[in-house]
């Protein structure tokens, strides 16, 4: 539900140039989501799109630019510091505690007493496989259920902002399905910002979309008009 | 427009004064090494070839000759560490294990075992290859050459010379990286440190351990000054002695440090330092970095071993003892070449020239802690003030956060936080110096050669936390940077007068995001 | 207890086996060689040798799982803690039992706070170059044990007498041994047992646990895991701290202690499994009783107990031939 119109938008990254070691990666990218929207990164392989998160994340601060949050400046701040504004990171490749337990990968994402008790209904609603999974290592989950269980973390706490980043790789179609559910279900109340390589999820799930080529956000828009635009499709996604 | 001027000179020079211009500090320092004798006795009023082995010159040749042959060992370590990217907590190994190789050998050696040594040794390297995978035809040309060069090193009767037990001693060397290598140079660098640590300290404990004392001395030492020739031996009891054996040190310093140069400056070297910095690139190309890893350690052995074993012919009671073997000679040559400039040429070498000598000038100075550093301050006022600049530089990033939560403007900060250190350091200057008058601190009297260790120490904690690159390597990195802005700064002038200023390229347009249809 | 057998991979269930086969080699060649009585003798010291050290290896193996960095300066803190714990000892002129808690107090404050010192202003600023901060907690560690020889001479320290309620002896297979063994022993179990509830029933140990596989993760989660890194090296270092103070009446202060039990630390982790904490503990167990049993068979039939060092040094390497992640590390890529 797009509600781009009449609130400010709950992040602005304006022009961030993030460095990691000498190389040049972010070479000047602007986005601005919407609250409560779900946009989409979208660009080729190696375009920026997974580092573009991480700055936002304060995984690899910008050099220079500026990131807000509901209008509060990010930069300088470190990780943990951004997370606890209320951000939730859903990595890619879906980094999950192997030696944890499922239980206990929900519960190292709280940030107050009693979260996880309040979001599971939520939680276990959206995911039911996880609570048959509740004590077995993260290790022993299968690829789909990691990603759930990737997604549900970021759920534990209070998030007003999810930061996805390929959530849909190395899913089977039918788990893909189940997932794109899932976000579209919690992005009713939570705002995210996704970075998807399969332009076919990235556009049924996203309404807006940025197009980052080469470490520089080159265009934005609705989905619903990228979609019939395939010039655009082919000049930056090289995919048809 | 200094490419320009070079170009100039040495399209008129030539090769021969190229080579003079950058070389021409190496050759003075080698001509000042080569006469250092002389200028101590010129300066001291003393003898370069007195009767009898007393004297300052004579004292001094003895240092720089220690001093250059520990040189030579940072030398080996950094061609491991710096170059390679290897990191060894054990070289000490190879500089002790020369010595007792050499002299163990002489004096244990039985000629009814050269042929069973032989055939056991090739035998031994054929097992281990095959178990290696080297190709058959490889392994068996390696195995007849180490059967070869073992027919020559030990004799058919009586006991070996200095020269075959150095032989050996080398192969020893190589052997001893080759099974360093094989077991964890493949793996992170930290297996190959804990490993050669541990290799390293079995050693230390069996040459000091008494159960060998038969074989080795232990602790005592193992003494060879009945098995060497006189040309060896510095201890003057032929005339010119010293002094010939000082030269023999200045050459082979010399030698060791060109082929250093050569190695690095090599095909093979570029691949190595590709290496350090890259590795997994270096692979992705094709390069086998574990065959050069194994390569550059074998070098870097032998020249520490070599070192090692002139090292032990400059001991004063001519025996080897297992101090050689011990964790010194691994922390000596890896901080001095952290302080002078890790895998740059001349670092190790200045900085243990520094030191060494300045230890070995300064070891009657004693001082009080009421002794004035430079006429400014006294050094128990410099210690406090050090203790504090450290407790500022540690929490410098907190500091500059509350005080500029206080003032509020971050440039106001860095100003208001550096009044605020060097008010603070005054005070605790005053301070210091108030209860000193009132203390007994002046009672106790401290040596130089006492504390060096520690000052030593504590230069390498500077060195590592803010010159990472060393002396030379943080002076060579200034001297380049300032080369390249000069550089650039004329070619941008050289642009600007070919054409006018051009347009900057268009960035694409982005669609402002937000912007509705 | 029985879901952890269940939930292990075939090849930590492998290495379980190979622990279990290695030790009762062990044991066997033990009573053949030396009969029941020196065997059981020599078991009881390797027990011994295998908590002082499990302390030091699982502060080594906890600094580098979460922090990746090999602290070389474990042995240093053995050192700091036994001499600092040794001087204390003396010093302090009330009853043996609270002079021996204030020795030990001493020690795992002042190690304690040099651990806290050494992580905060050396290892973290450092943490974009790996390999300089392995070089300096190595170079650190001899600066720190010439200072300790500086300020308390190089002659080795006799073994001070163990506090009041410790003096006792027992009997055990034919030797009158101080009661002061068994308390080394349980105390090296009760950290054992200790630090193991500390890693899987505390939030901090989960999150310990999870910064281990992957610390930027755990930062993204809210987390402020370099509290969490100086807390784990300090709480390293006071391990190694501990085994000083605790040597103190056992083999009193010496300066190649630290040395030794580094290199026994590092050949725990090696053979464990770097940042494993079962690896550890049962790696502790091989290395000591290793240890034990080569001493005495080389001191039956050598006269000395040289070749302990060569045995641990050949484990290490075969450690390092077959499996080099060890018993129960995860997998090298």
């Amino acid at each position: 539900m797009s509600n781009g119109a009449s609130s400010p938008p709950i992040l602005e990254v304006e022009g961030i140039h993030t460095f990691i070691g000498e190389f040049h990666i972010l070479q000047g990218v602007t986005v601005e989501v919407p609250r409560g929207s779900i946009t989409v990164l979208l660009g080729r392989n190696g375009a920026g799109k997974t580092t573009t998160l991480r700055s936002i994340m304060g995984l690899n601060a910008p050099r220079t630019g500026e990131i807000r949050f509901n209008g509060q400046r990010l930069n300088g701040l470190r990780a943990h510091q951004i997370a606890q504004r209320g951000i939730g990171y859903v990595p890619e490749k879906r980094i999950i505690f192997r030696d944890l337990t499922v239980a206990q990968n929900l519960q190292i994402a709280e940030r107050q007493k009693g979260d996880l008790e309040r979001k599971a209904d939520l939680i276990f609603g959206l995911f039911p496989d996880l609570k048959r999974l509740i004590d077995l290592p993260g290790g022993h989950l299968s690829g789909g259920q990691q990603q759930m269980l990737a997604i549900a973390r970021a759920l534990v706490p209070d998030n007003t902002l999810l930061l996805i980043d390929e959530p849909s790789e190395g899913l089977a179609p039918v788990l893909i399905e189940q997932m794109m559910d899932a976000i579209h279900q919690l992005s009713s109340h939570t705002t995210v910002l996704l970075v998807e390589q399969n332009f076919q999820v990235a556009s049924r799930l996203a309404e807006r979309y940025v197009i980052i080529e080469e470490g520089a956000s080159v265009h934005a828009g609705r989905m619903e008009d990228l979609i019939h635009d395939d010039e655009l499709i082919k000049t930056y996604l090289g995919v048809a | 427009m200094s490419q320009h001027a070079d170009r100039r000179l040495s399209r008129q020079a030539g090769p021969l004064l190229r080579f003079v211009r950058e070389n021409w500090f190496y050759a003075l320092a080698l001509v000042v090494l080569w006469r250092f004798p002389y200028i101590v006795a010129d300066l001291t009023g003393s003898e370069v070839m007195p009767r009898r082995p007393t004297g300052d010159s004579v004292f001094w040749q003895s240092v720089m000759a220690q001093t250059l042959l520990l040189a030579c060992l940072a030398m080996s370590y950094n061609l491991l560490f710096g170059f390679a990217g290897i990191i060894s907590f054990g070289h000490a190994l190879y500089f002790g294990i020369g010595g007792y190789a050499t002299f163990l050998l002489i004096n244990e050696y039985q000629p009814g075992a050269r042929w069973p040594v032989i055939i056991g040794v090739a035998a031994l390297v054929f097992a281990l290859g095959a178990l290696a995978k080297i190709p058959w035809g490889r392994l068996a040309a390696v195995a007849v050459a180490v059967a070869v060069l073992l027919f020559f090193l030990l004799p058919g009767g009586g006991s070996p010379s200095v020269y075959q037990g150095i032989g050996v001693a080398i192969l020893v060397s190589i052997a001893l990286s080759l099974l360093s290598g094989a077991v964890t140079l493949r793996l992170r660098g930290v297996y190959f440190a804990m490993f050669t640590l541990a290799l390293a300290e079995v050693f230390w404990v069996l040459a000091k351990s008494g159960t060998f004392h038969y074989l080795t001395g232990a602790e005592d030492g193992l003494p060879f000054r009945d098995i060497i020739p006189d040309v060896l031996n510095p201890t003057p009891t032929a005339d010119g002695n010293r002094l010939q054996m000082y030269r023999v040190t200045v050459i082979f310093f010399a030698v060791v440090f060109l082929a250093i140069r050569r190695y690095v400056n090599s095909p093979v070297g570029r691949v190595i330092i590709s290496t350090r910095e890259n590795e997994q690139r270096a692979r992705a190309i094709g390069y086998n970095v574990f065959h050069y890893k194994l390569l550059t350690m074998v070098f870097g052995g032998v020249l520490a071993t070599l070192s090692g074993i002139l090292f032990v012919l400059w001991s004063a009671d001519k025996t080897v003892n297992p101090g050689l073997l011990s964790m010194n000679y691994t922390v000596e040559p890896l901080l001095t070449t952290l302080i002078g400039g890790l895998g740059t040429l001349t670092g190790p070498v200045i900085a243990t020239l520094g030191l060494e000598l300045g230890r070995t000038y300064l070891r009657e100075e004693t001082f009080t802690l009421g002794t004035q550093l430079f006429g400014l301050v006294t050094i128990w006022q410099a210690l406090w003030m050090g203790g504090f600049a450290l407790f500022f530089y540690v929490f410098r990033r907190g500091l500059r956060r509350v005080v500029t939560q206080v003032v509020g403007d971050p440039r106001r900060a860095s100003v208001a936080v550096g009044a605020l250190v060097i008010v603070v350091l005054a005070i605790v200057a005053l301070a210091a110096q108030a209860i000193y008058a009132e203390t007994d601190l002046d009672a106790t009297v401290y040596k130089v050669a006492d504390l060096w260790q520690l000052f030593q120490g504590l230069m390498f904690v500077v060195a590592v936390m803010l010159l990472p690159h060393g002396i030379v390597g943080t002076w060579n990195r200034w001297w380049y940077a300032r080369r390249l802005r000069r550089e650039e700064r004329a070619a941008a002038a050289l642009a600007a007068r070919a054409a006018p200023s051009a347009p900057a390229a268009p960035l694409a347009e982005a669609e402002r995001p937000g912007e509705r249809a | 207890m029985l879901a952890y057998f269940n939930h292990l991979t075939p090849r930590h269930r492998r290495s379980w086996a190979l622990v279990a086969a290695y030790l009762g080699f062990l044991f066997l060649v033990s009573f053949i060689d030396f009969g029941t009585n020196t065997a059981g003798q020599t078991i009881f010291r390797g027990v011994l040798l295998s908590m002082l050290i499990f302390l030091v290896a699982s502060g080594l193996s906890l600094i580098f799982g979460l922090l990746d960095v090999l602290n070389f300066g474990q042995g240093a803190f053995v050192l700091v803690g036994a001499y600092v714990g040794y001087a204390t000892y003396q010093a302090v002129e009330l009853n043996s039992t609270l002079s021996f808690l204030a020795a030990a107090g001493a020690a795992i404050v002042s190690v304690g706070l040099l651990g806290a010192i050494i992580e905060a202003g050396l290892i973290r600023p450092l943490y974009e170059r790996p390999v300089f901060q392995i070089v300096l907690t190595f170079g650190l560690a001899a600066v720190l044990i010439d200072l300790v020889e500086r300020i308390w001479g190089p002659q080795p320290n006799q073994p001070l007498a163990p506090p009041e309620m410790f003096r006792g002896t027992f009997y055990l297979f034919g030797q009158s041994l101080s009661v002061y063994r068994l308390f080394i022993i349980a105390l090296g179990l009760i950290i054992m047992i200790a630090v193991g509830l500390l890693l899987n029933r505390t939030r901090l140990g989960i999150i310990i646990r999870a910064g281990v596989q992957d610390a930027e993760m755990v930062q993204a989660l809210g987390i402020n895991v370099r509290r969490v890194f100086t807390f784990v090296f300090v709480l390293g270092a006071v391990l190694a701290g501990l085994a000083g103070i605790a040597l103190v009446p056992y083999q009193g202060a010496t300066l190649d202690m630290g040395n030794q039990f580094l290199i026994m630390a590092i050949v725990v982790v090696v053979i464990g499994g770097m940042g494993s904490y079962e690896g550890t503990a049962v790696a502790s167990f091989i290395v000591g009783l290793t240890r034990a049993v080569a001493e005495q068979m080389s001191l039956k039939h050598f006269d000395a107990p040289v070749l302990a060092e060569t045995s641990i040094l050949l484990l290490m390497i075969a450690v390092l031939l077959i499996q080099p992640s060890g018993l129960f590390g995860r997998e090298e890529s």
